[in-house]
């Protein structure tokens, strides 16, 4: 893959769009994130590298609005046991790269590193990866129609992931 | 201290358990010897290794073991160690060999484990030593398949594989039954999920019919929640019949009976259970029906189990065609695998499906095992108080309807972990076939 060579006034843009996005995930405010996300929107967190589908193979999320409606819903719920717990994360985001540039309306997909601790249940667990977002133009900033998470352990033995990396 | 069998058999009575059965890493020592080395322990589908030299690797208990399928087509389950100084000698999940070479010095042994070949071999002549005594081979495990589920043992005197499940590999039956060409195959890859507590606590959990409401309250009363603020004429998702019915009353779960059996096996449902009102794919109906006709395929389709437990290492789901896989690490430590299967000649839908289920409920990132997982935990920690010994299992003893084989009770019953304990007694004491 090439990086589309663009503006560093776009290259700007994108950043403070995935740093606001990851800010959402720190504290983390659900009902917020959501709301970065097109209608068709879907997140992603493959269970192997390199993963083509997440219909035919299993993955470790794959949500539609419909689920994430569902989940921002869980998370608050008082009857969830696994949520009573703080949950805290730190986003560190990187190595951002504009892969593909639709001139025309400013769509683009962007892959990114990024290291994230995430604090739960009186323990730190780190995780690190990929993310690949395709972003749709909306006014002046973007909204999400896809944001895959490859972690580099994707495929190990994992704990509890209790909210989207 | 060193446990007496008397010591151990009053660690189980009839309607309790001594909480040292999941705390005491000793125990779980001896639950490794006794049991995980004694009965029937599940390895793989033998449709992970597809090919000549494919190969799986798992620990059997605490022992790494590689099922692999040999030059005659012939699947082994084979302790995975070289026959010279113990060195594993395969250490990647998977993959194709065309022969096993140990990556120390070289000893090579053919797929079936026998030793083939040890580098400079003028060295051992006159030394006593004997390539061809079978010690230096790699050993092989005793094992024997049900329709392509590959199960192994270290016990000689192990009955065979379907006396051992009895009435259970009905389920097994149904299972691969489903499948329009009567086979199933793994499909879909696995999710490995690490859970910190004993063993014990998540195969009692299989049956256990009087926590999904509390549970799994939060994920069914969110989805339920977000369901009502969507157009009535919203087009139909399978999450919306997965979901709801972890939430079932008393009552519906009371009615769909749990089953136990000897060996410490045991399902809840068949009539009925929380997978029975899926909507049928009309592809997969009419693949049904071409290969079994409208009576059988009613037959198959109208046995509806929710978990079955063939204790201690496999549970399976055969009408969502997912299986969990039990390896115990230590005993606050266990790693639950999740695997789905495709039903040979079903459309992919029925795949798709599969799927999701595993993702929506088994996945790490689910909004319902995180649940169940953190009863686990809490119940591994509280344990750990001596404020009481004992865990009781009271519900409906004096109840359930003994059978010659098997015995039956209502839906909430403890029958079902009556029964693992009654087989973990047996197996524990040594008075086990």
């Amino acid at each position: 893959m090439t990086t589309v060579v663009t503006s560093n006034e776009r290259i700007r843009q994108i950043e403070q769009f995935l740093y606001r996005e990851a800010s959402y995930l720190d504290r983390p405010d659900l009902d917020k994130w959501i709301e970065l996300y097109t209608d068709d929107g879907t997140y992603w967190m493959p269970a192997v590298p390199d993963q083509e589908d997440p219909h035919l193979h299993i993955s470790l999320f794959y949500d539609d609005r419909v689920l994430m409606e569902v989940r921002r819903r869980n998370m608050t719920h008082p009857a969830a046991a696994s949520k009573e717990y703080t949950i805290r994360a730190s986003h560190i985001i990187s190595n951002i790269r504009v892969e593909a540039l639709d001139e025309a309306t400013g769509n683009c997909t962007v892959t990114s590193n990024f290291h994230c601790f995430l604090y739960y249940r009186d323990k730190q667990t780190p995780f690190a990866g990929t993310y690949t977002h395709d972003l749709v133009r909306d006014g002046d900033s973007y909204k999400i129609r896809s944001k895959r998470v490859d972690l580099i352990n994707c495929d190990a033995a994992l704990n509890t992931i209790i909210i989207y990396i | 201290m060193s446990y007496t069998e008397q010591q151990i058999a009053e660690l189980v009575q009839p309607t309790r358990v001594h909480r040292k059965v999941y705390t005491d890493p000793e125990i779980f020592d001896l639950e490794m010897e006794r049991i995980w080395a004694k009965t029937w322990i599940y390895i793989g589908h033998e449709s992970q290794v597809p090919d000549k030299g494919n190969y799986f690797t798992l620990n059997y208990g605490r022992m790494p073991v590689v099922m692999v399928r040999d030059n005659d087509d012939q699947v082994h389950v084979l302790h995975n160690r070289c026959g010279h100084k113990g060195v594993k000698l395969v250490d990647m999940p998977c993959g194709k060999i065309p022969a096993f070479r140990c990556c120390y010095h070289g000893w090579r042994y053919r797929l079936d484990g026998k030793l083939l070949g040890v580098p400079h071999m003028s060295g051992y002549e006159g030394t006593g030593f004997d390539k061809d005594d079978p010690q230096y081979s790699m050993q092989k495990l005793r094992s024997e398949s049900l329709r392509g589920f590959v199960f192994a043992t270290m016990n000689p005197d192990a009955p065979d594989l379907r006396t051992w499940m009895g009435g259970a590999a009905d389920v097994m039956d149904n299972l691969c039954d489903r499948a329009p060409e009567g086979e199933v195959e793994a499909a879909g890859g696995v999710l490995r999920y690490e859970h910190e507590c004993n063993w014990k606590m998540f195969i009692e959990n299989l049956n256990d019919t009087m926590h999904p409401m509390i549970v799994h309250r939060s994920v069914v009363d969110s989805a339920l929640d977000y369901i009502k603020t969507l157009p009535e004429d919203s087009p139909r998702r399978d999450e919306a019949e997965i979901i709801p019915p972890f939430g079932a009353s008393y009552e519906v779960f009371e009615e769909t009976g749990i089953t136990g059996f000897r060996y410490g096996h045991h399902y809840d449902g068949g009539k009925t259970s929380i997978h029975a009102d899926y909507t049928i794919d009309p592809d997969y109906k009419a693949a049904m029906l071409a290969a079994y006709g409208e009576k059988r395929m009613w037959e198959i389709l109208s046995f509806n189990t929710h978990n079955t437990l063939y204790y201690p290492s496999l549970t399976i789901k055969s009408a969502v065609q997912n299986i969990r896989v039990v390896r115990p690490v230590a005993y606050n430590k266990t790693v639950i695998e999740t695997w789905s299967f495709r039903l040979k000649g079903a459309p992919d839908s029925m795949l798709k499906r599969t799927l999701l289920y595993s993702r929506l409920i088994n996945s790490n990132g689910s909004m319902v095992g995180p649940d169940d997982l953190t009863a686990y935990f809490r119940a591994q920690e509280g344990l750990e108080s001596p404020a009481s010994d004992w865990i009781e299992m009271h519900r409906n003893f004096g109840h359930d309807e003994q059978h010659a084989d098997r015995v039956v009770g209502k839906g909430t019953s403890d029958l079902d972990v009556r029964t693992q304990y009654g087989a973990w007694r047996e197996f524990m004491t040594g008075e086990a076939a």
